[in-house]
């Protein structure tokens, strides 16, 4: 009793939060395809050109978007929703948040009983797995994903004596041995740090090559006993203890000034990511190439499409991501816009496998952002992964920080972690 | 006399017998103030009294807000003091609460006695600009000092290096996260007391300085025999304030830096305990434990400022 008022009562709290929007239109209208349906999207991810796609193929759609902010932002935005306040009719959820809302599957649409039980099979398998909850509804259809490759400067590395061409670099560092053998004979040969960081660019990349992550397959936490995430770890601590990386932490001030300075030469590149180091590095163009990084594969980032439960519109919302979201819609919009598909027909289509940019020389991106995505091992990911990556990459920049003892690292990231986890 | 006097007697006697229209004007008279102030006292109970009784209740669940409220007990409490990130975040507001008041205090006394100078041109001039960093946007001061501190292309790190010196990283150290958030908040602020001190100071009666300078007293005599005591109440007041919002400091370690993130550094070396509470409620929705460290955060603060009373009073008492 106690806890449904006080359920309640949050709810009515959270509801005066949110802010209360308008309160939504007539559920009698709710089986309109074409009704008005608001629309809850990140910034920055060109979200007024997907509804302006939209409405070119049906203009008698009617679409209220709000770019509500950051993918973190919007994430919190649709907690405050789902727990009192007005949801929207489609939301996008970008991969890190996601676990906590499959957690709690029944806040959202499952998408089968409007696309039909063979939805996810059009998909790449883990990315329709992270969508899945354990009563085995699918609450979000992917639309987009982070193929992963390494971008590294050409003129510096033709400068140490390394090979330039994309194939044979990623031949050169087929493991991550060789990826620091090949640091240390750039360092030695030009006095200057190979890669940007080891908490980014090494352990993002290692600890997603994994067949088994923080997970086991029934939702055990493993994180400490499972041998694939040390080794991911300590990869990143020897290429610390090599003495080859720039210790500048992503997004710090000194990231994208060191792309355009030539400070390290190689970085980690999601495939959305490639824009981002244009634009950082402008004066630097033809200079870079993008080529696999090594190990097998692997995945940076994407995200789902959802519909809330209590949604006004689900009916229009599904004509949405039905029209947008087939492997031939995301292959357009990777024509317009160099979005990486998270459809398999789209992945393998010729304008993703052919796709080039002269700013990366001739790197065949499409060919490796696909290749990567499709060799991705799929793995459980529960409602903490995001936390405990966090902490086990805090043990790292703290290390680069040199507040850490490379050898007390580990340590450190489980302590970290098992404080987050309480 | 006694003509005018009567019917204003008169009147007087009349108006009581007026049961009814007494009654109902007394009535609105005794209801009237009440209605004067209820939309505080509404507002208040809505946005402020509700969500700080409601944090005690959800304190003692595991709350997930699109999830299940499992009723817990303590055990949200029993995990605080466990958590070495909790006494961590203590430390580092108390911390950054010392390097930011002391000294702040102390140059807002010393500007408020150099404004009220009787020799000082463009007085108001520069009165005005002491509010100029107060009226600033938090979000666009935590932007100019983190270009200032930074490591890499920071003011600081650049002079530094004209003078040969090794650039600081100032993030990444306990302390020096400290200092660099400590002088955002000095920055905002000192302005703010200068303008309480000044007002004190310049309701000191010229006459008692005269008159202290006529027993020959020097000036530093004037200011710490005169100046400090006058200016007690403003002074309690300011250190009762600097306290309650020294222990909240929220937006200068969020905003310090774009990869700082939530935890204020990868060791958490700046993470205040208002900025843990957002972390585990906000960042983690864990609206249960978040709840928990607000609490807590409140019963530190009322401790705070009752020390904070205790100590100003009794020195007072001793005078």
């Amino acid at each position: 009793m106690i806890v449904s008022t006080t359920a309640a009562v949050g709810a009515l709290a959270l509801g005066l939060l949110s802010g209360c929007g308008s309160s939504g239109g007539s559920s009698a209208s709710s089986g309109d395809p074409n009704a008005e349906f608001t629309f809850w999207s990140f910034t920055g991810i060109g979200a007024a050109d997907s509804v302006d796609e939209y409405l070119a193929k049906n203009p008698d759609a009617q679409v209220k978007l709000s770019e509500v902010g950051s993918t973190t932002e919007t994430a919190t935005a649709l907690t405050a929703a789902l727990a009192g306040g007005d949801v929207p009719d489609l939301v996008m959820i970008q991969g890190d948040d996601l676990p906590k809302f499959v957690e709690n599957p029944s806040n959202f649409v499952d998408l089968r009983t409007l696309g039909g039980d063979d939805l996810a099979s059009e998909y790449l398998d883990w990315a329709v797995a992270a969508a899945t909850g354990t009563d085995g509804s699918v609450i979000g259809v992917p639309t987009d994903v982070g193929g992963l490759g390494l971008a590294y400067r050409a003129d510096l590395f033709e400068a140490a004596g390394l090979p330039t061409d994309p194939a044979e670099v990623a031949e050169m560092w087929s493991t991550w041995d060789d990826f620091i053998a090949m640091g240390e004979e750039y360092t030695a040969a030009t006095g200057k740090p190979f890669v940007d960081n080891v908490e980014t660019t090494v352990f993002f990349s290692t600890v997603n090559q994994v067949t088994e992550k923080y997970y086991s397959p029934d939702g055990e936490l493993v994180y400490d006993t499972n041998p694939q995430v040390e080794d991911a770890f300590d990869v990143a601590v020897k290429t610390y203890e090599a003495g080859i990386s720039a210790n500048i932490a992503a997004w710090s001030s000194g990231w994208d000034p060191g792309k355009a300075n030539g400070t390290f030469a190689v970085t980690i590149a999601p495939s959305w990511l490639l824009s981002g180091i244009k634009n950082a590095a402008p004066d630097t163009a033809g200079d870079w190439r993008v080529t696999a990084v090594p190990g097998v594969g692997g995945n940076w980032g994407g995200s789902v499409i959802a519909i809330p439960a209590r949604a006004a519109h689900p009916e229009a919302a599904w004509e949405y991501i039905k029209t947008l979201m087939s492997a031939d819609g995301q292959t357009e919009h990777f024509e317009r816009t160099g979005t990486l598909p998270a459809a398999k027909d789209s992945l393998t289509s010729d304008a993703v496998l052919s796709y080039t940019d002269d700013f990366y020389g001739d790197s065949p991106i499409g060919q490796v952002m696909s290749d990567s995505v499709l060799q991705f091992n799929s793995f459980y990911n529960g409602p903490d992964t995001s936390a405990i990556g966090a902490g086990l990459l805090n043990a790292l920049a703290d290390m680069q920080a040199g507040n850490v003892a490379p050898a007390e690292a580990w340590e450190t990231g489980l302590k970290n972690v098992n404080e987050a986890l309480g | 006399m006694s003509a005018t006097t009567t019917p204003v007697a008169t009147h007087r006697d009349r108006k009581p017998r007026k049961q009814p229209t007494r009654v109902r004007s007394s009535f609105l008279e005794r209801v009237a103030p009440y209605a004067y102030v209820a939309p505080f006292f509404i507002i208040f109970g809505i946005f402020g009294l509700f969500p700080l009784v409601f944090t005690f209740v959800v304190a003692l669940f595991d709350w997930n807000p699109i999830g299940a409220h499992t009723f817990v007990g303590l055990a949200n409490f029993e995990r605080l003091l466990q958590d070495s990130r909790f006494w961590n975040a203590l430390g580092n507001t108390f911390g950054i609460f010392v390097i930011s008041t002391v000294p702040q205090l102390l140059l807002a006394l010393g500007l408020a006695a150099l404004l009220n100078h009787a020799r000082l041109r463009w007085a108001n001039f520069f009165r005005m600009s002491m509010l100029l960093p107060y009226i600033t946007s938090v979000a666009a001061t935590a932007l100019i000092f983190g270009q200032i501190f930074d490591r890499n292309f920071g003011l600081i790190n650049w002079i530094l290096g004209l003078l040969n010196v090794d650039p600081i990283n100032f993030l990444a150290s306990r302390l020096g996260s400290w200092v660099e958030i400590s002088a955002m908040v000095m920055w905002r602020w000192f302005g703010y007391n200068t303008l309480l001190y000044l007002a004190g100071l310049q309701a000191i009666p010229r006459e008692i300085y005269e008159a202290a300078s006529v027993d020959g007293a020097n000036g530093w005599q004037q200011f710490t025999r005169l100046t400090i005591p006058s200016l007690r109440p403003v002074i309690i007041f300011t250190v009762v304030m600097s306290t309650i919002g020294g222990l909240q400091i929220f937006t200068e370690p969020l905003l310090v830096s774009p990869e700082s993130g939530l935890t204020c550094g990868a060791g958490r070396q700046c993470q205040t305990l208002a900025l843990f509470l957002y972390e585990q409620g906000f960042g983690q929705f864990d609206f249960g434990y978040g709840s928990a460290i607000g609490v807590a955060l409140f019963v530190i603060v009322v401790v705070a400022a009752l020390i904070n009373f205790f100590l100003t009073t009794r020195t007072r008492g001793a005078r």
